[in-house]
């Protein structure tokens, strides 16, 4: 029979529906209830076409095609209906897309997906989808300030979930392991990049475009990469053997390294465009102080903080005396002071304007500091530095806070005649740094790139280009000093953004859809936590400060394994698990649905229902389109609604698996949301790429097809192709969900020999239990000949290993002595 | 398989899974299909609740099945040669009979219907339990439909009488014409992933790869030209022989790859026995089963996800497997840890050959692909089968050649014998029957949860959450005369071995008659069953035995 879809002729056989038609012709029409073969009984109404003919749109899974039908799936009519039919359903669901934790991370990492790994104890999938946005597991597991646990929705109940800490193990963990997470390069692209400067901000930048296929070239002016991580945090934050660890990993992509290659003295930006590099890349952070603009700054014993760093990162066997004050109030001048602590200093002071609470530094590290008894000047300013007898003696004056300004901003202000002075050995600024307080030289380009008042180089923030073509700057160069995340987050942007651009690609853009539960903590109904109950956090294992203060060794020890299984298992798991598969936010994103106008829900209906042995069903996201019901095979969900609202929203819904069900997990894989998930899939999988790998299932002789979805080296979950012989789709319990026995900790991992009758089994080397088996086989075969050796094969393994199997016994031994078990 | 190999020259399954759509009736006897083969028993409602199929169920126990089915044979465990030979008599009598097709395919007719002529259904009822009635219903639908499909599995195979089981079967299917046309056939359902691949492959000690038999010269001589040697003709011992011999000295040395027969082999303790005995057991496998345990060498391997090759299913169809994961650091797949140690044995002989690939680094082994272009070699039936052709979708055997489709269906166009032949089988009872000392029959099978013996569905959380554990089936009139309520622990005995579990009080299964899953290591049946063996399979009988039960509060 003869139809038109959208002006398209098309051949479809009678009896047909119209969806049936349009999905065969691979016209795509909206729909969250169509289930292959069956009807829907509440149908959502989203799958509406216009006929030539009919006045109203009508429902295409209803409507069968007749002969010569002209159909039209996408007017301006039809998504206005459509909209407004979406939007109805939007407001009946309720739950989050993603997380919190993931939504604040500034390098947007799938937190609640590490943390999860974590708690089913897959340290290595874990750190894997770390590193798929963040290079630095190690230092930023150390150094970040954790902008997602403040967001952690755990809060509401007792303390947020420890999510560095985490991060932190995973990576210690694969580092103790000696895992490899066989990341590697894309396939060549022919490009070539230049990235200038081996801190976070450049290797990020190498690490995503060498993974992209690009080759790519950093230059370090230092003899060392790191940048700041090496030359600007002390060890006892980021140990040197685990930044060697982390940057090895980084670089064993396959990345070429110039080290100890100065910019504008032995190249510039010229010299890297005749070399041929595609596109160059500034990230040399922010290696400039800014300088202390009162007498006396430039006396012997006054030293920059970055100058001061390095010089006790070098090992360099410094005297800085007995007393020394330190100058500004950020997150450098508290390691600078913890350092002078380290290096002997009895006294350390830190002399800032304000309060402790105003200061730009964490509050995490100024207590750190703090409980190594580094002393606060507060509310004073430095006015002059002199030299005394004793050393430097610091002139300064109390302040206070001023009438506030225009913006509402109290400055402070000098309180006349309150003077004081502060005597010292050492005095070590910390005002902020820049890219650079003079400007760039060395060339043509170099003096004509665009700088900003601050210092910093100019440039886009979306394209991360400069004023020069085909030159891009990302990192602490164009914003001074942030936290690390921050610079690797830039970096990778503007590595996705070089990518494109030189590749002629389209810039990937990720959606903000997302339903949430509520944006703030002041949004979120205290009824989502009901039946949580109290579980403080973990604590950090750390040396005493008395005992840490007299090295530079690290004072944070890390979670063990265990305390870090029992962190993990706090997440509330906010995010949904059916991210990657939910067809109401992908038709809301495809509809273009503003969830601001359309509105949410905003407090929980039903608790979640964990009774079934492998599916959790939270009802508050089913949309009523009874997808599960009309997909099973087995009739087994009673699935029902106590009424329906003037919008037609289901009111009291009740879902129950009966005696019929046998967890063959066909309802989850056929959920329009979230409603339904596996039990053990608690991995959202947000943006990462996964594999299905079709293979044949190891149980029963049915042979079923399968599609084992993997994500590095692990299996998420297991699906069926509905189009595939002999199963069509259908798998049973064992098929779908017994398989978690191939990361089981029972798993053997080494040869195990008994080296005496009688006595344990012992592991042992291939080497050693072959040589066993071989020798042993030998001897029987000359003492009693071939017919004393026997094999038993295994109907589990497959036909190529039986067959390898016999030849062996009959070619090899001589023996027809070979049967397997289950012949029958 | 032995008993079909004779009389129809195949034992494979011989028809497929997609044909049980269109079925008008299927005969379930020994096989709890929902349970064992879940999605063929879907594929079975399905018939009967979308086309109208009947299903006819014959089985000890009140399988899931018998809600579809139309009549339900409740025979008592071990007397399937009187119900189907009954079945066969009313055939007979009442002129069922496919004339043209006995007649142009068949031979021994006549002998055969003699055999059957005493097996009235009364005669059967006092055996089998099962009404004349129904015998005489049964036969009518089965002997009347157009398309009448078998379906089998160890419910009819694991008995002292196993081989003349299927035979009886045999005789069913093809008195009515049964054999060599869709939906129909006789189909032994394989209990395991690959079964028949392994069969197929020649693990058996009688035969070479594709059923060529090792005391037949020209096939002996096929097999030396193309492996490159001398091969032994001797036939070799069946696994349970091997048991025996074991005891006695007479091997010495065992390798066992991924099998664990001291939870799955009858009379464990007897196995047990055997394998301390040995004086050299090699054990390959993915955990530290029981039977790894008294290796002398554990040799750790990888499992499904984390290899490459093939798996034939029970309808004969070859599929890939497809590597997924990297196996855990320090193991390797079986098809490697072959082959290094086959190299070890005779240095410089590679056991397949292999072709090194410049530039890449691998151990010196033939990969999966190489081996199964050998394999198409070797046997006639895969010769028109290689990776490529598997790429989308698995071939069903025999498939000659390359632009064969493969074989849905066997003896389409004849039998590889010529004529099939009738073998007239006689019921006998089961070697141990329940005396005063030993009054309940047992028989042991799966749940759905579980799998064989556990070592891979009893580490999966999900399922061992789903599944309740071990228990055995009890009649309500049992349990109230033994004074037993269901969920209390019962300790049972029989001749061999005892354990301890719960009760489950059911009118499902017939007064006198117990079942016990035998996945449980807590709770093996199968150090209770016997491991007598059929005269001709060399199958023993785990799915009869006799025992006694006993309130495990009231001591033994």
């Amino acid at each position: 029979m003869k139809i038109i879809i959208n002006g398209m002729e098309i051949i479809a056989r009678e009896g047909k529906t119209i969806l049936e038609a349009a999905e065969q012709a691979d016209i795509y029409i909206p729909t969250l209830c169509y289930v292959r073969g069956r009807k829907a009984d509440n149908p959502c109404g989203l799958c509406i076409v216009e006929v030539e003919g009919h006045e109203t749109p009508v429902r295409a899974c209803d409507t069968k095609i007749q002969e010569g039908m002209s159909i039209s799936t996408d007017s301006e009519v039809l998504k206005e209906q459509r909209e407004e039919r979406l939007s109805i359903l939007a407001e009946t669901h309720f739950g989050d897309c993603k997380a919190p934790c993931n939504l604040t991370c500034p390098g947007q990492i799938n937190v609640q997906g590490y943390i999860a790994h974590v708690a089913k104890g897959e340290y290595e999938e874990a750190l894997r989808l770390v590193m798929e946005r963040n290079p630095f597991p190690f230092s930023v597991g150390r150094v970040c300030p954790r902008f997602c646990e403040t967001r952690c929705r755990r809060l509401l109940i007792d303390e947020p979930v420890s999510i560095n800490h985490l991060k932190r193990f995973v990576a210690d963990w694969c580092m103790a392991n000696k895992i490899d997470l066989k990341f590697s390069k894309g396939p060549s692209t022919g490009k070539k990049i230049a990235v200038i400067g081996g801190g976070p901000a450049g290797l990020t930048a190498a690490y995503f475009l060498t993974r992209k296929g690009h080759e790519v070239t950093v230059f370090e002016a230092e003899p060392e990469l790191g940048g700041m991580l090496r030359y600007g945090l002390p060890e006892y934050k980021i140990p040197k053997e685990v930044l060697d660890y982390e940057i090895n990993t980084i670089l064993r992509l396959g990345i070429n390294v110039r080290l100890s290659q100065k910019w504008g003295v032995d190249y510039t930006l010229q010299d890297l465009k005749d070399q041929g590099f595609a596109a160059t890349l500034i990230a040399i952070g922010a290696p400039d102080d800014k300088p202390l603009e009162i007498p006396g700054s430039f006396l012997p014993g006054v030293i920059p903080a970055s100058v001061f760093l390095r010089q006790v990162k070098m090992g360099e066997k410094l005297d800085f005396g007995r007393r020394a004050a330190v100058i500004g109030g950020n997150n450098i001048a508290m390691e600078v002071a913890r350092s002078l602590v380290r290096t002997g200093v009895d006294e350390v002071t830190i002399i800032y304007p304000r309060a402790k609470l105003e200061m730009p530094a964490n509050q995490r590290n100024i207590g750190e500091a703090e409980r190594e008894d580094v002393q606060f000047q507060l509310m004073t300013t430095p006015v002059e530095i002199s030299a005394s007898k004793s050393g430097l003696d610091i002139e300064l004056i109390r302040m206070k806070l001023g009438e506030p300004d225009k913006r509402g901003i109290r400055l402070p202000v000098a309180v006349p005649g309150s003077t004081l002075h502060l005597q010292v050995d050492t005095v070590v600024t910390s005002l902020g740094k820049a890219a650079s307080n003079t400007g760039f030289a060395g060339g043509s380009l170099e003096d004509t790139l665009e700088i900003t008042p601050a210092g910093n180089v100019k440039a886009n923030p979306r394209t991360f280009l400069t004023n020069l073509d085909g030159i891009y700057a990302a990192g602490d160069v164009t914003s001074g000093p942030r936290t690390v995340i921050q610079t690797v987050v830039a970096a990778r942007r503007s590595a996705e953004n070089i990518h494109a651009e030189i590749m002629g690609l389209p810039k990937e853009s990720e959606g903000r859809f997302n339903f949430t539960r509520g944006k703030s903590f002041d949004d979120v109904d205290l009824r989502n936590f009901d039946g949580v109950a109290t579980k403080l956090r973990e604590k950090m294992p750390e040396r005493l400060s008395e005992r840490a203060v007299q090295d530079f060794d690290e004072v944070k020890l890390g979670f063990s394994e265990k305390m870090a299984r029992k962190e993990a298992e706090r997440c509330l798991s906010c995010g949904c698990t059916a991210f990657d598969r939910c067809n109401l936010k992908d038709l809301c994103i495809a509809e273009n649905i503003n969830l601001k106008k359309t509105g949410m829900g905003k407090v929980p209906a039903y608790d979640r229902d964990s009774s079934h042995p492998a599916i959790v069903v939270d009802l508050n996201k089913c949309i009523f389109c009874q997808r599960c019901i009309n997909s099973c095979e087995y009739e087994a969900l009673d699935l029902s609604a106590s009424g329906f609202d003037e919008k037609g929203r289901p009111i009291g819904i009740s879902l129950r698996f009966n005696e019929n069900c046998v967890s063959c997990g066909k309802c989850v894989d056929n959920c329009s949301t979230g409603a339904l998930n596996k039990k053990e899939q608690i991995v959202p999988i947000v943006n990462e790429e996964f594999q299905k790998v079709p293979t044949t299932c190891p149980y029963c002789g049915t042979g079923c097809q399968l599609e084992l979805n993997v994500k590095g080296n692990t299996l998420m979950e297991v699906t069926s192709d509905p189009d595939q012989l002999p199963n069509y789709g259908d798998i049973c319990v064992k098929g779908r969900f017994g398989h978690s026995f191939i990361s089981h900790p029972d798993r053997l991992t080494t040869p195990l020999v008994r080296r005496q009758k009688g006595g344990p089994l012992e592991p042992a080397s291939w080497e050693e239990a072959l040589d066993i088996v071989v020798g042993t086989f030998r001897c029987v075969l000359g003492d009693s000949g071939p017919d004393a050796l026997a094999g038993l094969s295994s109907a589990r393994c497959t036909v190529e290993e039986n067959y390898a199997f016999q030849k062996f016994f009959r070619l090899r031994i001589g023996t027809n002595n070979v049967d397997h078990c289950a012949r029958y | 398989m032995t008993g079909l190999v004779t009389m129809l020259g195949s034992g494979a399954m011989s028809n497929d899974i997609e044909g049980i759509a269109d079925s008008d009736v299927m005969l379930v006897i020994g096989s709890n299909t929902t349970e064992t083969h879940p999605v063929i028993g879907l594929r079975m409602q399905q018939a009967a609740k979308e086309h109208g199929a009947r299903i006819i169920v014959a089985d000890p126990r009140r399988i899931k099945l018998v809600d579809n089915a139309c009549l339900w044979l409740n025979q008592k465990p071990g007397t399937d040669i009187a119900l189907v030979n009954a079945l066969c008599h009313v055939i007979v009598r009442d002129d069922l009979v496919d004339l043209d097709f006995i007649k142009e395919r068949t031979e021994n007719f006549e002998a055969f219907a003699a055999s059957v002529a005493e097996c009235t259904p009364e005669w059967a009822e006092k055996i089998t339990g099962v009404p004349a009635a129904d015998i005489e219903k049964a036969a009518n639908i089965y002997g009347t439909a157009d398309r009448a499909a078998i379906f089998y599995t160890m419910g009819i195979t694991k008995h002292t009488c196993g081989t003349d089981n299927v035979r009886a079967l045999a005789n069913l299917a093809l008195v009515t014409g049964n054999l060599g046309k869709r939906s129909a056939g006789l189909n032994p359902l394989r209990g395991q992933n690959n079964v028949q691949g392994a069969s197929d492959m020649g693990c058996l000690p009688i035969f070479f790869p594709g059923y060529q038999r090792v005391d037949d010269d020209a096939a002996r001589a096929r097999f030396e030209e193309l492996w490159g040697g001398p091969l032994p003709s001797k036939p070799g011992l069946t696994a349970t022989e091997m048991t025996q011999a074991m005891i006695e000295g007479r091997i010495e040395a065992l390798w066992i790859m991924g099998e664990n027969p001291v939870i799955s082999d009858p009379n464990s303790n007897h196995a047990r026995k055997a394998l301390e005995n040995v004086n050299f057991l090699v054990v390959q496998d993915i955990f530290l089963t029981e039977t790894a345990e008294l290796a002398d060498v554990v040799l750790p391997a990888a499992v499904f996800a984390e290899k490459e090759g093939t798996f034939t299913n029970t309808e004969r169809r070859v599929q890939r497997v497809r590597q997924a994961l990297q196996p855990p650091k320090g193991a390797l797949d079986d098809l490697t840890i072959i082959q290094l140690i086959s190299s070890r044995m005779d240095y410089g002989q590679e056991l397949i050959p292999y072709h090194s690939l410049p530039g890449r680094q691998r151990n010196l082994t033939a990969k999966a692909e190489e081996v199964f272009n050998e394999i198409s070699q070797a046997w006639p039936a895969l010769a028109g089968i290689n990776y490529r052709r598997l790429e989308n979708s698995g071939i069903q055997w025999p498939c000659p050649s390359a632009d064969h489709p493969g074989t849905s269906i066997l003896f389409e166009d004849g039998f590889p014998i010529g004529r099939a032949g009738f073998m007239p089988v006689s019921w006998k009872g089961s070697e141990e029957l329940p005396d005063a000392e030993y009054p309940f029959i047992l028989t042991t099978g799966r749940v759905l949860y579980q799998y064989h013996t556990g070592t891979m569905t009893r580490r999966s959380k999900v399922l061992e959450t789903a599944d309740q554990g071990p228990f055995i089936e009890i009649n309500p009139s049992d349990a109230e005369a033994l004074h037993i309520e269901d969920g209390v622990q019962v300790r049972v005995i029989s001749r061999r071995g005892k354990i301890m579990l719960p009760a489950r009080v059911t009118s499902g299964i017939s007064p006198g008659v117990t079942f016990i899953p035998f996945h449980y290591k807590e709770a093996a049946a199968n150090l209770l069953t016997n491991d007598a063996l059929d005269p001709i399979s060399k199958i023993p009988e785990a799915k009869v035995c006799a025992i006694r039960i006993e309130a495990a509060a009231t001591g033994s």
